[in-house]
């Protein structure tokens, strides 16, 4: 998925476990960037009677880059802390929470929001509240309106913020991706599926009624860019202390030590497909700025060579490109150091040459008023690679780009395969089980465990 | 603020990138993340303390200081003995690690586990 269990070690890890990553300029607010990092990927929505909850152990984080040197300028810090008033139950909830207050909510979170620039270290707001899980209809009734709209909380420069569970707004068909990449709408042209007679099928969203974790922001654009710069790059991180002890006296963990980064997520599916299995712990450790020494596998992307082999005869052109060795000078631009101006008329996301996985976002370019979720490939700026918004068709996006459609950026006489430019896992937004929000935080109402048992 | 926030930034105004090199995601200097890269690399013997004072011997071959026991009292260590032949040690507690090099130290620790 875009980043959901994509290391050996932090599918291990779940709570400090990145899974996606967006910045957009807020369409109903085109004067602010909202920033979301999710956490805790496929959140079971009836999996009590632990209810999905941040890492009070983990220091989370949304950097910013505004100066192009591929270096945090801006940091926020968010870090949680549980309450428990009843330790002698063990229910999350002793009768319907109905507000953020009620006495019956037995299992609590709240959290300070802090930024760290080059002016020193604020605190922007503390003691706020997370919504809880979203349990059903009894326990938590009138979820949006009387739980998790309170949950928007204003900070004291001006900025809102929301903590808390929601539904997973990426759409994937995990199964055929992970089964040999068989997209089942083109399973009748791969090579294993061919041979077993498959037909091509529409896709199957493996997400359509998971929940995730979010942290929201919706800041000022201009408390994010710097001078006469509009394009920030923005990526997110989990660290936790380096020493834990597992105190048999206790039966709770003791940490100690200083914080070390355990996930990161800038662009969506690198860990995920681009940087190999050997590599991709490590991946989670290190800073952007150090990219340079995974710049090989953005250059010869596994998947681009996987395509032809799995798609005989399909991919021809971009067979010959694999064949012939070619460095993919399209997918570094895009993925490592955003395209430069003069590429495509009008646009630009170019942060510098220091190559560097972020979430380019060009603050400049206004809200589509008719979005395209190709983004960018579909001829919308405000969409991915600029940044990224909820609906986006990452997995669409991508996997074009991967199969040569996006190589006419640094070479036009190269062609791309006609099924370059259909390539999908044949999921849209339609295919969620909710729909998103208009309005901050733009993710779904979380599913509710009693009408999504499983 | 987080101790160790006021640290970070400490050591920012200070310009010294050392001091930040355990600070995730920010302000690290390259030079930092290659010693701590290199570092990552070596063999270490692992045995852990919890609530153990750092003892005399060890504490003689750094400067002790009021603060720091105090601080050694407010809460566990963890100390982490990298290497017992060089007797490369990490103590951990709060937000801190502190390393040393003390043979002794790590000779009785090791004796201490059997």
């Amino acid at each position: 998925m875009s980043s959901h269990r994509e290391a050996p070690e932090i599918s291990k890890n779940p709570v400090a476990d990145s899974t996606d990553l967006y910045a957009f300029v807020s369409p109903d607010k085109p004067d602010t960037v909202t920033l979301i990092a999710n956490y805790i990927p496929l959140e079971s929505p009836a999996g009590g009677p632990n209810f999905y909850e941040f890492g009070d152990d983990v220091l989370y984080e949304i950097h910013i880059d505004t100066k192009g040197e591929s270096e945090p300028d801006i940091s926020y810090q968010f870090r949680f802390q549980t309450q428990l008033p009843n330790p002698d139950t063990f229910l999350y909830n002793t009768g319907p929470i109905t507000s953020l207050t009620s006495s019956a909510w037995n299992r609590r979170q709240t959290y300070s929001v802090t930024r760290v620039d080059g002016s020193g270290v604020h605190e922007l707001g503390s003691g706020l509240i997370c919504p809880p899980c979203n349990i059903g209809p009894l326990s938590t009734p009138d979820y949006a309106s009387a739980l998790a709209g309170p949950a928007v909380h204003e900070l004291s420069d001006g900025s809102v913020v929301f903590a808390g569970q929601r539904a997973e707004g990426f759409y994937v068909d995990l199964g055929s991706i992970f089964d040999l990449l068989d997209l089942r709408p083109f399973q009748n042209l791969q090579v294993y599926a061919k041979a077993l007679g498959l037909q091509a099928a529409p896709g199957v969203n493996t997400t359509a009624f998971v929940n995730v974790h979010s942290i929201a922001l919706q800041v000022p654009i201009s408390k994010v860019t710097a001078s006469a710069r509009p394009v920030i790059g923005v990526w997110t991180t989990a660290s936790r202390q380096q020493a834990c002890i597992l105190d048999s006296d206790t039966g709770q963990p003791v940490y100690s030590g200083p914080y070390t980064q355990v996930s990161r997520l800038g662009d969506p599916l690198i860990n995920e497909v681009i940087i190999p299995l050997g590599k991709k712990d490590y991946w989670n450790t290190q800073q952007p700025g150090f990219d340079k020494q995974f710049a090989q596998y953005y250059a010869h992307p596994e998947v681009s060579g996987l395509l032809p082999a799995l798609y005989p005869g399909v991919f021809p052109n971009l067979a010959a490109l694999d064949k012939a060795g070619t460095v993919r000078a399209d997918i570094e631009a895009i993925l490592l150091t955003g395209i430069p101006t003069g590429i495509i008329p009008g646009f630009t996301n170019f942060t510098g040459p220091v190559q560097a996985d972020l979430l380019r976002l060009n603050t400049s370019i206004a809200p589509a008023a008719n979005p395209n979720i190709l983004g960018l490939l579909g001829g919308d700026a405000a969409g991915f690679p600029n940044g990224r918004r909820v609906f986006d068709d990452i997995v669409s996006i991508e996997l074009r780009a991967l199969a040569g459609l996006t190589v006419p950026l640094v070479d036009k006489s190269f062609t791309p395969d006609a099924a370059a430019g259909e390539l999908t896992d044949g999921l849209t937004p339609a295919d969620l089980g909710t729909p998103y929000l208009d309005v901050f935080p733009y993710l779904g109402v979380p599913y509710d465990g009693f009408d999504h048992p499983s | 603020m987080p101790s160790h926030d006021a640290q970070r930034a400490s050591a920012e105004r200070a310009g010294d990138p050392d001091a930040l090199a355990g600070s995730p995601g920010r302000r690290m200097s390259r030079r930092s993340v290659l010693q701590g890269a290199a570092t990552a690399g070596a063999v270490g013997l692992a045995a852990t303390a919890l609530g153990a004072a750092v003892s005399p011997a060890s504490a003689a071959t750094r400067p002790s200081s009021p603060r720091g026991a105090a601080n050694a009292a407010s809460g566990p260590l963890v100390v982490h003995v990298r290497n017992a032949k060089s007797g490369d040690i990490e103590v951990f507690h709060g937000t801190s690690k502190t390393r040393v090099r003390d043979k002794d130290l790590a000779a009785r620790i090791a004796r201490a586990i059997g």
